[in-house]
């Protein structure tokens, strides 16, 4: 046999494995579920372990899809996004819904965070988005301005949507420029989880509800040198902790309007980055390269106050739930506001978690009314509900829950109550630059290199102003 | 109306209604147009996957990549300016070129080199080869999912089995991923690991040797090394050549390791940034359509640019047994 692979059979081979690449791309292009990146922390990163799990409860409810005929006066369809926690419980909602209005039919569509902003965008230019829509306090005000959202007065007026007893401060959040757009389903606030077994094992007393970023830095300190442990674990890194640390100081990241920073002095926010390497250096926070090896992505329920590997935590405060589940209910925890600066005003506002909302593209935005007022204000709703979304707006479902709540629902209920006597008034929704802030520059060109000890925190918050404001400036 | 869409486009002459006419009156011109049909009608589907798949979108991110489109919004015209935003003004995009570069460069030649090792290991006529064969190909049939991405985080995780291998022999453990310098070298790791289908082709390859030479060559005296060196790589250069295009190709758009393994975002300090990964960055996350258009342009004049350079090469070192 003579050796011959000539020139011709070498292209057969190409063209074959071209065809294969193909098949095989074609097999493998679906993108796996995105993680969160410029998600409003209260989220975080929970997608990322449940994604799988959220893909295929996904295509069941694809599945569903079809049966949506347009056009059909009874026929609905809601999307949201969210953990599987909250899936389950929105769907046994809309059976309920369904089994007492028997004429209508909904359909109804649910992703993680970041996946649902990518179908919801793309069902909006192919004009296909569904009647009742989960928005997003950050994201709102960009699908006002892009004419895709029905102002929601006339149902409130006409009482469809019975907004009374309901307090103006839990309400005013989904107005764009006086027009009420999306309805809250939940009141949150940014919390410190404090452990409290960890506190009396150190010999600290629990901080006030008033403590400052001073005292917060030494407790942190002096819980790793007690018990050997970080202090803190996940959070300070977060860009939500920008904003609150500016609104500590009467001030916010970015101006009203969203085309510039909101605020002058720089020095506020070196200070704390030069905190945060304090904290570093010391091993009284988790350090950013094991954050990233060990702690990338991962959700509350992966947090090192889990394991008792730290003492204190930052999250939203409906996240409460996911840690003492995860870290079991013979575990002590507190729930307090963000340091804030010596005299400064509280860091801690209330957000409205989310809001459902009504799409001009949808076909049945009376039922749609209906439907969103029907998840307010009914009792038994709420009960399966259970605050998942934040606490209630309406005082009445609040009470009717009460009784109903488990410790860390009751103490996510309690520090609202307290931040809702203690806070600053609630800021503008975030820009449209602000995911390309928070994925390009925030992470990347500021949180990273300060921490690796490439550049020093005053480089890295001029960067951040350079870079932020180049892009604040580029948005239409 | 596909059907006839496609049909248009391949046949322009006569209308679709001609030659339907012609399918019923059976005149002897209209016979070799049944089987014309025939035939369009069995690639349709292919055809139509084609165009409305591949084609269109091909076409449709050309023109986006000279526009500014976040969706929402109808596409602006803004002419190079992605371009020259690209080029001037996002550092974020060098350090994603830089650490594809590098990945490319380094991943490449160790999987071939691997891969060629274990297929000489692997051919030989040994009890049970066809088993370990099987075996060190199954790497490669997973390697890209999602799966692997994430067992792999797990293994170079800072509590990971690589980690408790150190712990054993006495070394304090590394932070493999949140290490700037050792991150991406996990990647690289992941990459010599799915050297599967290279394998494949190179034991093809080598079995297509004439043992004749070799057998020539032990009469002489040669030593494996000789051997190896004078024989095996020569002959094996259209093979190589074939397997270093495709793994070039390969290591140009690798996405998904990357993507789980840094959490999407290229961590840390963009060490794991690789083109694909920062393009989804700008299209997913940021609704940049335009923009990433315009770099999925960019990625595919750099991988022309290298194919061609390696195929231009090729003359001065592959060789056919067909020439002189």
């Amino acid at each position: 046999m003579i050796y011959n692979p000539s020139r011709k059979s070498l292209i057969v081979l190409f063209s074959l494995f071209v065809a294969l690449s193909v098949v095989i791309t074609g097999c493998g292009g679906a993108a796996p579920a995105a993680p969160a990146n410029d998600e409003p922390a209260e989220e975080e990163a929970a997608e990322a372990p449940a994604a799988a799990e959220e893909e295929a409860v996904e295509e069941e409810a694809a599945a569903e899809e079809p049966a949506a005929a347009e056009g059909d006066a009874s026929a609905l369809r809601i999307a949201w996004w969210g953990s599987q926690d909250r899936h389950d419980r929105t769907i046994k909602v809309i059976e309920m819904y369904e089994a007492e209005n028997p004429g209508v039919d909904v359909t109804f569509e649910f992703s993680g965070w970041e996946d649902y902003w990518t179908k919801m965008t793309t069902q909006a230019a192919g004009n296909n988005l569904s009647d009742v829509m989960q928005q997003d306090y950050a994201r709102l005000e960009e699908w006002v301005s892009r004419d895709l959202m029905l102002p929601l007065d006339d149902y409130v007026e006409s009482g469809v949507i019975d907004l009374s007893g309901i307090p103006d401060a839990s309400i005013d959040g989904g107005r764009i420029d006086g027009t009420l757009y999306g309805i809250n389903l939940g009141n949150n606030s940014q919390m410190v989880v404090l452990d409290v077994d960890a506190f009396e094992k150190a010999g600290i007393d629990l901080p006030e509800q008033d403590w400052t970023w001073e005292e917060f830095e030494e407790i942190a300190m002096k819980l790793h040198e007690e018990l050997d442990i970080w202090g803190i674990g996940l959070g300070l890194t977060n860009e939500q902790l920008w904003k609150s640390l500016y609104l500590g100081h009467g001030e916010w990241a970015y101006s009203d309007d969203g085309t510039t920073l909101g605020y002058a002095d720089d020095q506020i926010f070196v200070d704390y980055l030069s905190m945060l390497l304090r904290l570093q250096d010391a091993g009284a926070m988790l350090s950013r390269q094991d954050e990233l090896a060990q702690y990338m992505g991962v959700g509350p329920e992966n947090d090192p106050i889990v394991g008792g590997d730290a003492a204190m935590a930052i999250y939203w405060s409906n996240q409460i739930t996911a840690i003492q589940n995860a870290a079991g209910e013979d575990r002590n925890f507190a729930l307090i506001h963000l340091p804030r600066p010596e005299g400064g005003s509280a860091s801690n506002y209330l957000k409205p978690s989310m809001f459902f909302s009504i799409t001009k593209q949808g076909s049945n935005p009376d039922e749609a009314a209906k439907f969103i007022n029907y998840f307010i204000n009914d009792a038994a709703a709420n009960e399966v509900l259970l605050a998942e979304r934040g606490v209630p707006v309406s005082p009445e479902i609040q009470e009717a829950l009460e009784p109903l709540l488990g410790a860390p629902q009751q103490a996510a209920f309690d520090f609202v109550k307290r931040v809702e006597e203690d806070n600053s008034p609630i800021r503008p929704p975030d820009p449209a630059g602000h995911a390309d802030i928070v994925a390009n520059v925030w992470h990347p060109e500021v949180i990273d290199p300060v921490m690796f000890g490439l550049i020093t925190p005053e480089e890295a918050a001029t960067v951040l102003r350079d870079m932020s404001t180049e892009i604040l400036s580029r948005q239409p | 109306m596909s059907n006839t869409t496609v049909d248009q486009t391949l046949t322009t002459k006569p209308s679709l209604g001609q030659r339907l006419k012609n399918l019923f009156t059976s005149k002897k011109s209209g016979v070799r147009r049944h089987h014309n049909l025939a035939g369009y009608l069995f690639i349709s589907p292919w055809l139509f996957g084609f165009i409305t798949f591949v084609l269109l979108p091909i076409v449709a991110s050309f023109v986006l990549a000279f526009t500014r489109y976040d969706i929402l919004s109808p596409p602006e015209w803004v002419g190079l300016q992605n371009f020259e935003r690209m080029f001037t003004g996002d550092a974020r995009y060098w350090r994603s070129v830089r650490a594809t570069f590098y990945y490319v460069f380094t991943a490449v030649p160790l999987r071939l080199v691997f891969a060629l090792a274990v297929a000489m290991l692997l051919n030989t006529a040994r009890r049970g080869v066809s088993l370990y064969r099987a075996v060190y190909y199954a790497p490669s049939i997973v390697g890209g999912s999602v799966a692997i991405a994430v067992m792999w985080r797990e293994i170079f995780g800072n509590e990971g089995v690589i980690n408790f291998l150190l712990y054993l022999i006495g070394l304090p453990p590394v932070s493999w991923l949140g290490n700037p310098s050792t991150a991406i070298w996990a990647l690289i790791a992941l990459a010599v690991w799915q050297f599967g289908s290279p394998m494949l082709i190179f034991l093809a390859g080598l079995k297509q040797i004439p043992t004749e030479y070799y057998e020539a060559a032990a009469i002489d005296g040669a030593a494996a090394w000789s051997k190896f060196r004078n024989i095996t790589l020569p002959l094996l250069t259209p093979i190589i050549f074939f397997n270093l295009v495709m793994q070039v190709i390969n290591g140009f758009m690798v996405f998904t390791q990357a993507f789980i393994i840094s959490g999407g975002t290229g961590r840390p300090l963009d060490t794991t940034l690789f083109y694909a990964l920062y393009l989804y960055i700008r299209a997913f996350t940021t609704f940049e359509m335009g923009y990433s258009s315009a770099m999925a342009w960019v990625l595919l004049l750099i991988i022309a640019l290298f194919t061609g350079i390696i195929f231009k090469s090729s003359s001065n070192w592959v060789f056919y047994s067909g020439d002189s």
